[in-house]
């Protein structure tokens, strides 16, 4: 999760070579692609923000700034949006901090499998994080109240519901993101000077503190951004965590005042290009970090990042990773399942409480039967086709030395700045007066994913892009090789591991998508987690909960398979 | 198997077609299709209703595509009770709230895109502006002298009341005592149920009816008093009573009766409150959409969803359980009838269309919105 600064390509080492070479074609045609893509829906998003004439008329019948000013009327939202998003971002902060801490630098035993688990709850999507915290936190019915009370206890002991009950939802499966960003730096961390503090004589605590703290401040800098950038459009969470205590946050109020009849879909609009504007300028001021070189612990001198050995401290540590993964991973999962089994999902149920009958239904209902077939169907479209075009446009910006190349980064980063709700509505806009008619069918969705993955994809394959001597293609250039026959038989290759990454990646994040398929799916493209959005406006929370069951189970079937059939080629290509 | 039954060309069905027909040119109304309907067809006998559909072409069309206000469950529960009687017509649906669905298929039709072919919503408002907008084909169904004039558009062609949907007050036994239960609707604004009260979004179109029914009888005022108790709005009469069940809330103003049934059946504690003033009710109404993809498997949904046959699917199905206006209704599986039930409609459909951005306004700001 990574921007990449695009190398410097010196003017004398520039690309010259025929007007119509395949490079050329190949570069600015995908480049083509990807502008399309992007800046077709960001016009409507834009045109819909300044219609102040009547909102079910298109094209709009009025131009104004109106939009803008009227969102004065939200400052409450405004600053929900900035209380929530702050808190999730800090506790991301604290918990990836302490957990890359823990996992890279200090011996706790089995860490290597932690490591791997950590990933875990980026899997089970903030959906499903939010179903199962519900059920476990809401003030009457939450099972850690029920529990609590027939203890003896008064009131309630937690209320998920509250605005930093939201954040730890939103850090606990969110936030993942910042123990990927913050442990990427620690394990590039020099350890010389951690060591030559201790051999000054200062305690592990103050090594930490005064050492490894300041040594890290610039990446945690940088993922602090990226991470408040994230909260800031987050959707699922605030959706089912807020609305029970009428707590709004700018992407759900987007998505009620949309909803409501008559529309106030120019109101959204505004709210979400506005949205968008902060989203940018942090991400324009992470991007300066990181190519800044701020990351001033990464040298070309040789080193391991060294474990330090915590002692017995070792197993206190042990105890907090096992502590995160059980409020991420174990306990939600445990919960989603002991409601799912339920009538109506009691901490204590009686006998006559259980049934199966949820799992009855919910394999009759379109969620299962259609929507899941659909989505997996999608994540493979959007994985595979992703990695071609998310490839060659990594190729394009950090490789090639076309001109232009820059401002494409520019717009392919652009979805990154905009939430997906705000983003699908310039898409809907776009793609139904589109000639072609793809509105309300799984085309639409697998052009909205790999417009809204662009820079998940491009970064992704870029960070192992730019891990690969250029040398190596250059040679095959001198040796006379085409672009084509290098891209094939040198550049593709050494990408594989990153690019088989990325299509999991892709595969993943199409899955769990809500923001941008809430809008645009159809009665024939529906598809599983917006349906499983809808299920929980519709139906009961023990319906909901099983149908997330369900989802998870089969996503990580297909991932097991998936993961063993790519090592199974890997393993023959080694061969 | 089909029957055919004498067409009955009357001078009236001629004049609500000359008067369908002034309606026309927004969103692309055919006119042609007025009198096409009128005159080329005689109504079969399928199954046990009667039908101006052409029931071979419109199994030859071999699909439905179903907009509806209705809860995931409730709307499967339409279709597949149509599937059942129609195997052949492959259904799929979107499902929203009534404020939401209006939007999409506006905004669809306004890109020229014509991907459905009924509709069912939950308020009359946008059903009448839908209408005012040509966006129903004219079809005046075999089954419609079941119905009284009240329960249909006007002029009778664009839709129907499919069912009703009453609402009284709904609490939670273990959290309130039958002592403290509230006896009618000016008990939903005492202070004590602050903070632990419930209603509906402002795209639910009985929440619109109860704003706008409750304000006639007890004025403005009734629902500034009611905004100081910070209710708790959700989409879908479900998730009042999930909440309600669990006793997250322990009241609810809107408490949907088809609600209460389910949840009574799955042994929920909560009980209904009907208030003398009456129930609040909403029409849900269906009809076909012009310029529908499959026109013939529409007008048989539409006569489906009027018949007895589909009457009694919609009266009965646990994710439904709406009233029947049909005249000849059998009573609801709790063995009370829509007509034995004393139900607050607005007076005046009109007045009630006017009112909805003022209720619009006051809701969402009532919810901080």
């Amino acid at each position: 999760m990574e921007w990449y600064a695009r190398p410097v390509i010196p003017a004398a080492t520039k690309f010259v070579g025929s007007p119509i070479s395949a490079q050329k074609l190949a570069g600015y045609g995908v480049a083509a692609v990807a502008a399309v893509l992007v800046l077709y829906p960001v016009f409507f998003l834009l045109q819909a923000s300044l219609d102040v004439g009547d909102p079910l008329a298109r094209p709009p019948t009025a131009y104004g700034l109106d939009n803008f000013s009227g969102l004065f009327q939200f400052p409450q939202i405004l600053l929900n949006t900035l209380t929530v998003s702050l808190a999730a971002a800090v506790m991301a902060l604290v918990f990836g901090f302490v957990m890359a801490w823990i996992l890279t630098r200090t011996n706790v035993p089995g860490r290597r499998m932690f490591e791997q688990l950590m990933v875990v709850p980026y899997y089970l999507t903030p959906l499903l994080g939010a179903l199962a915290w519900s059920l476990l936190g809401s003030p009457e019915s939450g099972f850690i109240n029920q529990v609590w009370r027939a203890l003896g206890g008064q009131s309630y002991l937690i209320n998920i519901n509250t605005p930093y009950g939201i954040a730890w939802v939103m850090a606990l499966f969110e936030g993942s993101v910042a123990f990927v960003m913050i442990a990427a730096v620690m394990k590039s961390m020099d350890p010389s000077l951690e060591e030559a503090s201790q051999v000054m004589g200062a305690s592990r605590l103050r090594t930490m503190l005064h050492i490894t703290l300041p040594l890290v401040i610039p990446g945690v800098l940088g993922a602090a951004i990226f991470v408040f950038a994230e909260m800031l459009g987050s959707f699922a969470v605030a959706l089912v965590l807020g609305l029970p205590n009428r707590y709004y946050v700018v992407t759900t109020a987007i998505y009620q005042l949309v909803q409501q009849y008559p529309p106030k879909i120019q109101v959204a609009a505004a709210m979400g290009v506005s949205l968008f504007a902060v989203m940018f300028v942090m991400l324009f001021l992470y991007r300066r970090i990181v190519m800044a070189g701020s990351y001033v612990t990464i040298t070309g001198k040789a080193f391991r990042p060294r474990v330090v050995d915590v002692g017995f401290l070792r197993y206190s540590l042990l105890g907090v990773c096992v502590l995160y993964l059980f409020a991420a991973v174990l306990m939600p999962l445990t919960t989603l399942l002991y409601a799912s089994v339920q009538k109506i999902a009691v901490a204590f149920p009686t006998a006559e409480n259980l049934t199966l009958a949820n799992f009855r239904m919910a394999m009759s209902m379109d969620a299962v039967r259609s929507a899941l077939g659909n989505s997996l169907l999608l994540g493979f479209g959007t994985a595979t086709i992703g990695v071609v075009l998310m490839g060659l446009l990594a190729w394009l910006i950090y490789r090639s030395r076309l001109p232009g190349s820059g401002l494409i980064e520019y717009i392919v980063m652009f979805p990154q700045s905009v939430p997906r709700l705000v983003f699908a509505f310039g898409m809907m806009w776009a793609w139904v007066v589109f000639p072609i008619p793809i509105y309300g069918t799984l085309w639409l969705l697998l052009i909205a994913y790999l417009t809204v993955f662009l820079p998940l994809g491009v970064r992704t394959i870029a960070g192992v892009m730019l891990q690969i001597d250029k040398s190596l293609e250059e040679c095959a250039q001198m040796c006379g090789a085409s672009w084509a026959f290098r891209m094939r038989t040198v550049t593709v290759p050494l990408l594989m591991p990153g690019l088989v990454a990325a299509w999991l990646l892709l595969f993943i994040s199409s899955i769990r998508e809500l923001g941008a398929s809430i809008l645009l799916m159809g009665p024939h493209s529906k598809v599983i987690t917006p349906s499983i959005v809808e299920s929980w406006f519709g139906t009961s929370s023990e319906l909901t909960a099983t149908l997330a069951l369900i989802q998870t189970l089969v996503v990580a079937i297909a991932m097991v398979v998936l993961v063993a059939v790519t090592r199974r080629v890997a393993a023959q290509q080694v061969d | 198997m089909a029957e055919l039954v004498n067409l009955k060309l009357t001078r009236r069905t001629l004049l609500k077609a000359g008067t369908a027909m002034t309606a026309l040119p927004f969103l692309g109304i055919g006119a042609p299709s007025v009198l096409a309907q009128g005159l080329s067809k005689s109504p079969t006998k399928v199954l046990d209703f009667t039908t101006n559909a052409d029931v071979a072409k419109a199994e030859q069309e071999g699909q439905l595509v179903f907009y509806c206000h209705e809860n995931e469950a409730g709307t499967a529960g339409i279709m597949e009770g149509f599937n059942k009687d129609f195997p052949k017509i492959k259904t799929s649906y979107v499902r929203a709230q009534t404020g939401a669905l209006y939007n999409k298929i506006l905004s669809e039709r306004s890109a020229g895109r014509f991907d459905v072919d009924a509709i069912q919503l939950s308020d009359l408002a946008p059903a009448v502006d839908f209408q005012k907008k040509g966006g129903y084909e004219f079809y005046v169904s075999p089954e419609t002298s079941a119905y009284k004039a009240d329960h249909l558009s006007s002029p009778a062609g664009s839709f129907f009341w499919t069912g009703v949907d009453p609402a009284g007050i709904a609490y939670n036994t273990d959290k309130v005592s039958s002592a403290d239960a509230p006896k009618g609707w000016q008990d939903i604004v005492n202070p004590r149920w602050k903070g632990s009260i419930s209603c509906k979004i402002v795209a639910s179109g009985l929440q619109f009816v109860q704003w706008y029914t409750l304000r006639k009888i007890y004025g403005a005022s009734f629902w500034r008093e009611f905004a100081k108790l910070n209710p708790h709005a959700f989409d879908s009469r479900v998730q009042l009573f999930d909440r309600l069940a669990k006793g997250d809330d322990r009241i609810t103003a809107i408490g949907e009766y088809p609600a209460y049934i389910l949840f009574k059946g799955k042994g929920a504690k909560v009980a209904f409150v009907a208030p003398p003033d009456g129930l609040v009710a909403t029409p849900l109404v269906v009809g076909a959409v012009n310029r529908a993809p499959h026109p013939e498997a529409a007008k048989l949904f539409v006569d489906w969803a009027m018949s007895k046959r589909g009457q009694a699917w919609y009266q009965s199905n646990p994710n439904l359980y709406y009233g029947s206006v049909r005249t000849d209704a059998p009573p609801m599986p709790t063995g009370v009838r829509l007509a034995d039930l004393k139900l607050l409609y607005p007076a005046d459909w009109d007045d009630y269309s006017a009112n909805r951005d003022v209720f619009a306004k006051e809701w969402n700001g009532m919810l901080g919105l």
